[in-house]
């Protein structure tokens, strides 16, 4: 009787213990990125390996997917011969929803399992002590700027996977379903309208803020050998897709 | 320019730094070459791990192995499926339930087209990706330490293989928990867009549990999904667990190809898998 209940009562205390750990991040990340206190160079740094680094597993990812819609879409047209809807039916769905869902979801793979890595290996070999010692805050000079450049080319990158999905699922409507590419372009010029697009990129910022945070969070709480990193990287995936899901849901609701 | 050569210092050899053509053929064969290394690699456990469940040893050990691996790999991502799929659900009901209120108003086929296309689509492409994600990452870090502690080695000097004692297992327990996941995911995901679609649409749940405008195509097509995944998310991880190198750092590496490769995998197959589906559909 009593063992259920302990192990109810230890799961909520892990998961409250977490929530609060990610609340107190969020908030030293916050005290630290007034812009006198950035550290250019670094954030300069996280820029370039988060954003060029991740520019071309998502732009096949972006591809492949605007491929798949375009498959998807594309048996509900046959049957009904509405050509011209392929561009609508497609577009709005990976502007909206599967566009910015796929790619921060190769985003948190990628960045976040990486820096969640990083951060991990550097707290383990006692480098986050030593910053420490020489009196530099490791929140300022390794969290925010990872936090902020995972923002901004989270944001970059939605904008350009958004427009490569766009150009494979033309391309597939080609060459797979002989839809002229010239009648998808219109359709989506048509039928889509500024706000589809702005709303995919709102999901896009509030992904890279939470995979920011987690990631550096479950990084910088690393501890137990080469297993503690391993189990690091776990956690801080599995909750940056749990965050992306739940936020995705509560930005389409709020924005309606 | 010139440059002393390692072998005898006191000769001095011309040699050109390398040129802008030189430079861009390095950055565009590099990636390739590392990409065929990697695909080779894959190619030869997945070879190995076949090889091994016909030819390996079948014992009481190995199915408790199979069984330790099945509860790690289903049991645990049990919340994590029905979490996700359970918002995804209702995401997708709300954006298909707006955009049918504002352009027919007629909502009586929203969950038979739903249902279509969580079956086809969404249900085993997303609960893949979940499943790359959280297990593709513990698989990795598990047989990157293993490596990294020189376990790995042990094992072959004890006469065991690697691929047989340590990859076998993962392989058959990701193997079917995909496909029993996948059917749960489309199950947990339903019933959200049935909830969600009667809190906010008004549509009453009978009309929402609809099977008519499923096919044997649909079924066949989500279970050829289902299996290609279940085959590809273990071996690139557990390939990328394998070829670890150089400590926690190595590890940490690992974990991140994992999760890649295995998301990636996840998408060219979707890709191909439906292709091949939508082609199959056009000659039938």
């Amino acid at each position: 009787m009593i063992n259920p209940l302990k192990k109810i009562g230890a799961q909520f205390l892990d998961w409250a213990d977490t929530v609060g750990g990610l609340v107190v991040m969020m908030g030293r990340v916050f005290a630290n990125a007034a812009p006198w206190k950035l550290d250019g160079p670094q954030v300069w740094r996280s820029l370039y390996r988060i954003g060029v680094n991740s520019f071309p597993i998502v732009v096949v990812t972006a591809l492949l997917t605007g491929a798949i819609m375009v498959i998807q879409a594309g048996m509900f047209i046959q049957k009904y011969g509405a050509y011209g809807l392929l561009g609508w039916g497609a577009g709005y769905s990976i502007l909206r929803e599967v566009g910015p869902i796929l790619i921060g979801l190769m985003f948190s793979g990628r960045v976040g399992a990486n820096t969640t890595a990083e951060l991990g290996t550097m707290k383990i070999t006692d480098q986050v002590d030593a910053l420490r010692a020489l009196a530099i805050d490791p929140v300022r000079y390794l969290v925010v700027p990872r936090v902020i450049s995972m923002v901004f080319m989270l944001l970059v990158l939605v904008i350009i996977g958004d427009f490569a999905a766009l150009f494979g699922g033309a391309i597939t409507g080609q060459l797979l379903l002989g839809v002229d590419w010239k009648l998808f372009v219109w359709s989506i010029i048509e039928y889509i309208k500024l706000e589809d697009f702005t709303h995919g990129l709102w999901k896009a910022l509030v992904f890279g803020y939470s995979i920011g945070i987690i990631s550096c969070y479950f990084g910088m709480r690393t501890s137990g050998g080469a297993m503690g990193v391993g189990r690091a990287v776990n956690a801080s995936v599995v909750g940056s897709a749990i965050a992306i899901f739940v936020f995705d849901y509560f930005i389409t609701y709020a924005m309606h | 320019m010139a440059a002393k050569t390692t072998q005898n210092p006191s000769v001095e050899v011309d040699e050109e730094s390398p040129g802008a053509v030189q430079n861009f053929l390095a950055g565009l064969g590099g990636p390739i070459v590392a990409l065929y290394a990697t695909l080779r690699d894959m190619v030869r456990i997945l070879g190995l791990t076949f090889y091994y469940i016909i030819n390996g040893k079948w014992g009481a050990r190995r199915r408790r192995d199979i069984l330790l691996q099945m509860y790690e790999v289903g049991n645990r991502s049990i919340v994590f499926i029905a979490v996700t799929l359970g918002f995804l659900g209702m995401i997708l009901i709300f954006q298909a339930g707006f955009q049918a209120n504002r352009i027919t108003g007629d909502l009586s086929l929203l969950g038979a087209l739903f249902l279509q296309l969580l079956l086809r689509e969404f249900a085993p492409t997303i609960t893949a990706m979940m499943l790359a994600t959280r297990v593709g990452t513990g698989m990795a870090a598990q047989l990157g330490s293993m490596v990294v502690t020189e376990q790995v080695d042990a094992l072959r000097m004890s006469g065991a293989q690697p691929v047989d004692y340590l990859v076998v297992p993962r392989f058959v327990a990701a193997l079917i928990m995909m496909v029993v996941l996948t059917v749960f995911a489309i199950i947990v995901s339903f019933i959200a867009g049935a909830i969600t679609a009667n809190a906010f649409y008004g549509v009453n749940p009978r009309t929402f549990v609809d099977f008519r405008m499923l096919t044997w195509f649909d079924l066949w097509i989500g279970l050829a999904k289902a299996v290609a995944y279940g085959i590809a998310v273990p071996i690139t991880a557990c390939q990328a667990g394998l070829s670890v190198v150089g400590g926690s750092e190595g590890v940490g590496l690992a974990t991140t190809n994992a999760v890649v490769n295995a998301s990636l995998a996840v998408i060219v197959l979707d890709f191909l898998i439906s292709g091949i589906g939508y082609a199959i559909l056009s000659i039938l």
